[in-house]
């Protein structure tokens, strides 16, 4: 056992000190020390064995006061242990402040300073002093300083030991901050020279000599030398833990499975010797994590995070430990361990993956400007790091910075032509502007998918068949959704099996009992991911017109996600495009309960609202809402409140003028907003386009209607038949009937495939108008074959044969023929009114009473007015028998053919040849009326005009006034026809902004499999989709009401037209 | 099964074509022949196979014949005109046998019993079925078409008006097409109403019963579907979709096994009532298809099956069906 002795002052003894029993109060040992005034050598002794038994204080305690003023004076010439003891004190102090936090430090770093300050003022030369303070330097990071200092020592002494090994790892340190490889290839060199220098100088060094030439062969890229230095380390000194980690780090990164492991158990050992080094504790845990043992890489990491102040290791420590969280989907802790580790970091060159979790982090917490900056300091680091290219590209395209990311994503299929992710972002960012190119790029990445024999996501598949979809390559698109979906219960539905194989069949669409009799059989399974191409599938269905499958789709969606909305409004749109209302109402209703702010939702309901006499008042309300919902930004709901303004100007109970124009003047305001905020809005331009017709102003309305035209016309999507309409109208109205005609005509054919019945009306109106009456007429006939049970068509049609009859027998030459076919055209149109007449008292049910006594009085009137036609015919015959003599001879042979055939047919019945009778003898009177009164005018020039128009009454007379009625009309029809285009045009709309969700969606999906992505995504599709079609179920029925109301409107007009008539005749 | 065009017609009326119908061959008549109506207001006969004109046109079906049948026996064939008469003819001669009306309402769809002792006609706004017996042409009796219970008032305007009746082909049932959609079914024996089928909720202009089961009945709607009913059960079996306009006429082929339909979208398609799926699309014609009708078997040829279609494109088109 050491011992030391301290010589009693004055005398020859010496007080025996055990160094390994000295006292706990160092004050003990000091008075004794002070007492025998002991050489300073012995403090020092005494100092540095509390120091190894760890009782710092002691050791403080004893130094200090050993480099007392008291001390100095006392032992003034005793240079060298004065000096040892200042220099211990720096070193102490040097320690200190590298191993405390920041403030501390700054303290500790002084009085280092000061305490070599003083050892200097005592001998300047002394080279102990010198290697203090360079270490000092060391620790502060002034490296240049400290090879100063290093530097002064060697050029005394060029072996002096401290100062090589100093002076080795000052140039090592510089070499580790050197950024150029080159010049830090020099600092590795000198180093490992000054490293060997001392070795040769003291050959028994410790160990931890050849380390230093260890990792200067390593950092000079000669490995096996370094193993070998290492290796002789550990012979030297087998418990060298940073000999061993670093063997272990050698052996980790030959990347071979027999190097790993090699290089684990050399970690472990480390371990095991020493369980607190943090290197070893971060890669164990690095280990530990990549064999999923997680919570192992948490204890690890947290001894390491405890054991270590070093902040590159804490780093690391807290790097693992967030990657351990984040791999668990606890992203919370994850960032806020990512964070740690970044915040340890001084720059990112030291260590950079932090900075890309926590960019990772950052993104799912849409946090995209933290995580482009994090993702930026990456790029510092590895500019060509495709994985934070494409997280930035990513981020950009959330940010609405498009041509950014499209950039980004180029950028990275340059560097790497093989990343199908880039390309698939590609294609997906460019779905809206480049067809052509998104095309092109989504193909890329099917086909690197393909090489790659890997499975191909389904949001590509499901990109590309949108893509086809779109272009109208329904085919395509359909085998794009096929290979997508894969196999399922719907491949069954696909090819028929389910739609022939049920019994219980139903089109209530919310009747689930289907799906139901069918998960009896077998399980119906719908992944997540798969439901989007589902709906979308569904929507070409629906293009296809297989509306069966279409909605079994969506009825199969809504089965199993009772919450996916837009299915809801799909089936609604369906069932309203079969005229089902009321089920198209439930159906909102059931998609009003999951959001009811929902806009596409509010916005169905509405139009739908507006089409029933009870609700249209509060269809306004559902527009406004829908309006609120979308913070006013969605031109769509401004449309519809416009169109609702305009409907309500034109509703009959509105019809005070001030209200009419109160609504008019809202509807021009708001059509002129969503003009301000889509200069090309064409619906908008209708719009106000029909408010100018309105007002007469032709020439403007004319104007702005061709250009919506034209603009639609030259779009694939955009299906706008009422500008059409709206144009023919304006022809019409300027009396260019040819143009109308061929507006209308190719209107009814590019968009109803000549079904619409309002159409052909406007279209024998213009013909009438013309004055062809058998185009007119013929024109009529079909509408009613296509709308039978309009019966305002049998009225004009009534109209129109006697329009023709009268002017035929109004021209100055006729054949037998005409004459003949006039006398059918009469028995035809006395047969059309008389069926009408008797027929208002038949409809005692399904007809508006209201329009029923409408009918009624109007039929009467009709007859009244054939009566008095018949006896003013029959006095004008008596009257004129002479000048009508030739015109009675065509007659009479006429009736005379008549019987023979009549004869011929003798076994006709009875009740037939009375009919017969009766009608020849109508048709009689009426030829009879029509000379005279043809006659009459033609007697009197002057009154020619009034006589005709008596004679007309429901032609000519009418005629007119329809013309005032008729513009009128018009301009209501326009504006219902406004409404509609509205609606179509705002889908297409609708159908972009959703697309461009979609595609969105499907970019955060790729990067960040988030199934909310994909729900909104898939959501906003679908709404879009529904208004899409939407329009046209809307439209038809929507003319079909038309039709009806302009029914109304007609007989109000008619109805004067008979007192008018009687007038006239008594003005005569 | 498959179409093969055959022989088309073009400009085979003067006007739109809107009534087709095949004339069973007769003792007399060794073929059955084809009867087509138009706008033009006559009614032509065409012989099967090449189409070539059986007689000159027959007049005077004022404002255009909408729909035409011919007796079971192959001798006389009806057809209604917008003017709504029923002109029953001659089919050889084109002389008028009778001519009836149903005040005061007019006639759409009509179709002969199987037997050939009643003739039925859709009466239009009347809300009704007219039935003549055949032998005088005197009126039996008028069905009224009952309000389904708890509909919905109607403010539209359409209401219970009568487009299209079939006679079930064992005769026991009759069914009658409305433009609301709604089909009303009769006990054709006892005359009495039995209950609506629903589904449809836009006019059924075209119906037709299976030859096979005498209770399933086809039915072609404006919303573009083509329902299948068990008439008797008065439930929906089946649903077909794909024409991309109206469903204007829908005939079933005599072996039972498919139906053919004409829409406005200008297509035929074939339907395998199987597997419930089109299999088949015909775009011969250029504007809407009024009618399509299969060649009932008996008289020579029996075996090749046939398929008619007229169009408002004023052409006629034959196809074999196979």
């Amino acid at each position: 056992m050491a011992t030391v002795f301290i010589p009693v002052q004055g005398t020859e003894e010496e007080v025996r000190v055990a160094l390994d029993q000295l006292p706990a109060d160092a004050s003990d040992i000091l008075d004794i020390l002070k007492a025998e005034q002991a050489p300073l050598h012995l403090w020092l002794i005494i100092a540095r064995e509390y120091f190894k038994q760890g009782k710092i204080e002691q050791f403080r305690q004893i130094l200090e006061e050993g480099s007392g003023p008291e001390i100095d004076e006392y032992y003034a010439d005793v240079k060298y242990e004065r000096i040892a003891i200042l220099n211990a004190l720096g070193a102490f102090h040097t320690f200190l402040g590298k191993v405390e936090r920041a403030q501390q430090k700054e303290v500790h770093f002084k009085e280092a300073t000061q305490y070599y300050n003083r050892a200097s003022r005592i001998d300047e030369t002394e080279p102990s002093t010198w290697i203090g303070r360079g270490q000092l330097c060391v620790v502060k990071g002034e490296l240049q300083m400290a090879s100063d200092s290093f530097k002064i020592v060697l050029d005394e002494d060029g072996n002096n030991f401290p100062a090589l090994l100093g002076q080795a790892s000052v140039y090592f340190l510089m070499g580790d901050a050197e950024q150029q490889h080159k010049k830090a290839v020099d600092y590795y060199r000198n180093s490992l020279d000054l490293y060997k220098r001392a070795l040769r100088a003291y050959t028994s060094c410790p160990a931890a000599v050849r380390l230093g030439i260890a990792f200067c062969r390593y950092k000079l890229g000669q490995p096996d030398k370094a193993r070998q230095a290492f290796q002789r380390v550990l012979q030297l000194d087998p418990e060298n833990i940073d000999a061993l980690v670093a063997l272990a780090i050698m052996d980790l990164q030959s990347n071979e499975a027999g190097g790993i492991r090699r290089g684990m158990e050399k970690m472990r050992r480390a371990f095991e010797i020493y369980p607190y080094c943090t290197l070893a504790l971060n890669h164990l845990a690095n280990h530990y994590f990549f064999t999923g043992q997680h919570f192992v890489v948490e204890q690890l990491t947290e001894t390491a995070l405890s054991s270590s102040n070093h902040g590159l290791l804490k780093s690391h420590a807290f790097y693992n430990l967030a990657r351990s969280y984040h791999s668990k989907g606890d992203i919370e802790t994850a960032g806020r361990y990512y964070m740690a580790s970044v915040n340890e970091i001084s720059k990112p060159q030291d260590f950079v993956l932090p900075f890309f979790g926590l960019g990772q982090i950052q993104l799912k917490f849409a946090d995209y400007k933290s995580s482009l900056t994090s993702f930026e300091k990456v790029l510092e680091v590895h500019p060509e790091n495709c994985e934070s290219l494409k997280a930035i590209g990513h981020i950009y395209a959330k940010s609405g910075e498009n041509d950014k990311a499209i950039e980004t994503f180029k950028k990275v299929t340059r560097i790497d032509p093989k990343d199908h992710q880039a390309f698939m972002e590609l294609g997906e960012l460019l779905v809206q502007s480049d067809w052509a190119a998104a095309m092109e790029y989504l193909k890329t990445a099917r086909n690197l998918l393909k090489k790659a024999g890997e499975k191909i996501p389904i949001e590509l598949l499901n990109g590309i068949g949108l893509l086809h979809f779109e272009k109208g390559e329904f085919e395509m698109a359909e085998q794009s959704f096929k290979e997508a979906l894969g196999d399922g219960f719907w491949a069954s539905i696909i090819d028929g099996r389910v739609v022939s194989s049920v019994v219980n069949w139903s089109v209530q669409y919310r009747d689930q009992s289907f799906f139901h009799q069918l998960e009896e059989g077998m399980p119906l399974e719908l992944p997540w991911d798969k439901v989007t191409t589902l709906f979308n599938y569904a929507r070409l269905f629906e293009e296809l017109h297989d509306i069966v499958k279409a909605s079994l789709f969506y009825r199969l969606i809504i089965f199993k996600y009772p919450d996916y909305i837009d299915a809801y409004l799909r089936l609604a749109a369906i069932a309203k495009e079969r005229n089902n209302l009321q089920l198209s109402i439930e159906l909102i209703g059931d998609a009003l309960k999951i959001d009811d702010k929902y806009p596409n939702a509010l916005s169905m309901l509405g139009s739908l609202e507006l089409q029933g006499d009870e609700t249209w008042l509060t269809a306004k309300e559902h527009f406004r809402e829908a309006k609120d919902a979308t913070e006013g930004k969605d031109t769509y709901s401004m449309l519809q409140l416009g169109n609702w303004n305009y409907f309500a100007a034109n509703r009959p109970e509105k019809k005070a003028p001030k209200f009419e124009a109160t609504h008019r003047e809202k509807a021009k305001e708001l059509y002129s907003n969503v003009l301000k905020q889509h200069r090309g809005n064409m619906f908008a331009a209708n719009g106000i386009g029909i408010l100018y017709a309105e007002k007469a102003q032709w020439d403007i309305a004319k104007e702005l209607f061709t250009q919506v035209h034209e603009a639609a016309s030259g779009s694939i999507f955009v299906q706008m038949p009422d500008v059409w309409i709206n144009l023919a109208h304006i022809y019409f109205a300027q009396g260019f009937f040819q143009q109308a005609v061929k507006m209308y005509q190719n209107c009814l054919r590019k968009f109803f495939y000549n079904t619409d019945a309002t159409i052909l009306l406007y279209l024998a109106r213009t013909h009438y108008e013309a004055e062809q009456w058998q185009d007119c007429r013929k024109t009529l006939l079909r509408a009613i074959h296509l709308a039978p049970s309009n019966y305002l068509l049998r009225f004009n049609v009534g109209v129109s044969m006697q329009k023709f009859s009268a002017s035929t027998l109004q021209k100055t030459k006729r054949t037998v023929d005409e004459v003949r076919a006039t006398v059918s055209e009469l028995q035809n149109a006395i047969r059309v009114f008389s069926l009408l007449s008797v027929a208002s008292t038949y409809h005692s049910h399904g007809f508006d009473e209201r329009k029923i006594e409408t009918h009624v009085e109007y039929c009467k009137h009709l007859l009244d007015a054939a009566k008095v036609h018949r006896d003013a015919a029959e006095q004008a015959e008596q009257q004129n028998k002479q000048k009508m003599e030739v015109a009675r001879q065509i007659t009479l042979a006429d009736q005379a053919r008549r019987k023979a055939e009549e004869q011929r047919k003798a076994q006709l019945e009875r009740r037939k040849q009375e009919d017969e009778l009766k009608q020849v003898m109508q048709q009689e009177q009426h030829f009879e009326r029509v000379k005279e009164q043809w006659k009459t005018s033609s007697n009197t020039p002057g009154k020619r005009k009034d006589r005709s128009k008596q004679e007309d009454e429901e032609g000519g007379s009418e005629k007119r006034r329809r013309k005032g009625g008729r513009r009128r009309k018009d301009q209501k029809t326009k504006t219902q026809y406004g409404e509609e285009e509205e609606d179509e045009y705002r889908d297409e709309q609708d159908a972009e902004d959703d697309y461009g969700n979609m595609a969105r969606g499907n970019n955060g999906d790729n990067s960040e499999k988030a199934p909310g992505h994909l729900l909104a995504a898939a959501g906003l599709e679908d709404s879009d989709a529904e208004d899409d079609d939407m329009g046209h179920p809307q439209s038809a029925i929507e003319r079909k009401r038309r039709a009806w109301s302009e029914s109304e409107d007609d007989e109000p007009v008619q109805r004067p037209v008979q007192p008018s008539a009687g007038e006239n005749d008594l003005s005569d | 099964m498959k179409l093969a065009g055959l022989k088309s017609v073009d400009g085979a009326h003067d006007e739109s074509i809107w009534a087709a119908a095949w004339v069973p061959a007769a003792d007399h008549r060794p073929t059955a022949l084809l009867l087509t109506g138009a706008l033009d207001e006559t009614v032509r006969l065409w012989r099967p196979d090449d189409l070539a004109s059986a007689a000159p046109p027959v007049q005077g079906h004022a404002l255009g014949v909408v729909s035409l049948s011919a007796h079971p026996a192959g001798a006389i064939a009806a057809a209604v005109s917008l003017d709504s008469y029923v002109r029953v003819f001659d089919v050889d001669s084109g002389a008028s046998v009778a001519t009836l009306d149903a005040p005061p309402s007019e006639v759409w769809g009509i179709q002969f019993h199987p037997k050939g002792n009643a003739l039925a006609a859709a009466g239009g706004g009347s809300g009704s079925v007219k039935l003549w017996e055949t032998e005088k042409w005197k009126p039996i009796t008028s069905l009224p078409v009952p309000r389904p219970e708890g509909a919905r008032p109607d403010k539209t305007g359409s209401g219970k008006f009568v487009l299209s009746v079939a006679w079930s082909p064992d005769g026991k049932l009759l069914a009658c097409g409305s433009m609301d959609g709604t089909i009303a079914v009769y006990d054709a024996v006892r005359m009495k109403f039995l209950h609506h089928l629903e589904g449809h909720h836009m006019p059924v202009r075209s119906m037709v019963f299976s030859p096979v089961d005498t209770h399933v009945l086809f039915t072609a709607s404006d919303d573009c579907h083509i329902h299948i009913y068990d008439a008797k059960e008065k439930s929906l079996i089946g649903a077909m979709s794909g024409h991309a306009s109206w469903v204007l006429s829908i005939d079933v082929s005599p072996d039972g096994m498919a139906v053919a339909t004409g829409s406005s979208d200008r297509t035929v398609r074939l339907w395998d009532i199987n597997t419930r799926a089109s299999v088949q699309t015909m775009s011969n014609h250029n504007d809407q298809v009024w009618a399509v009708a299969f060649r009932p078997p008996g008289g020579t040829g029996v075996r090749a099956g046939r398929l008619a279609s007229v169009s408002d494109d004023k052409s006629i088109s034959l196809y074999d069906y196979s």
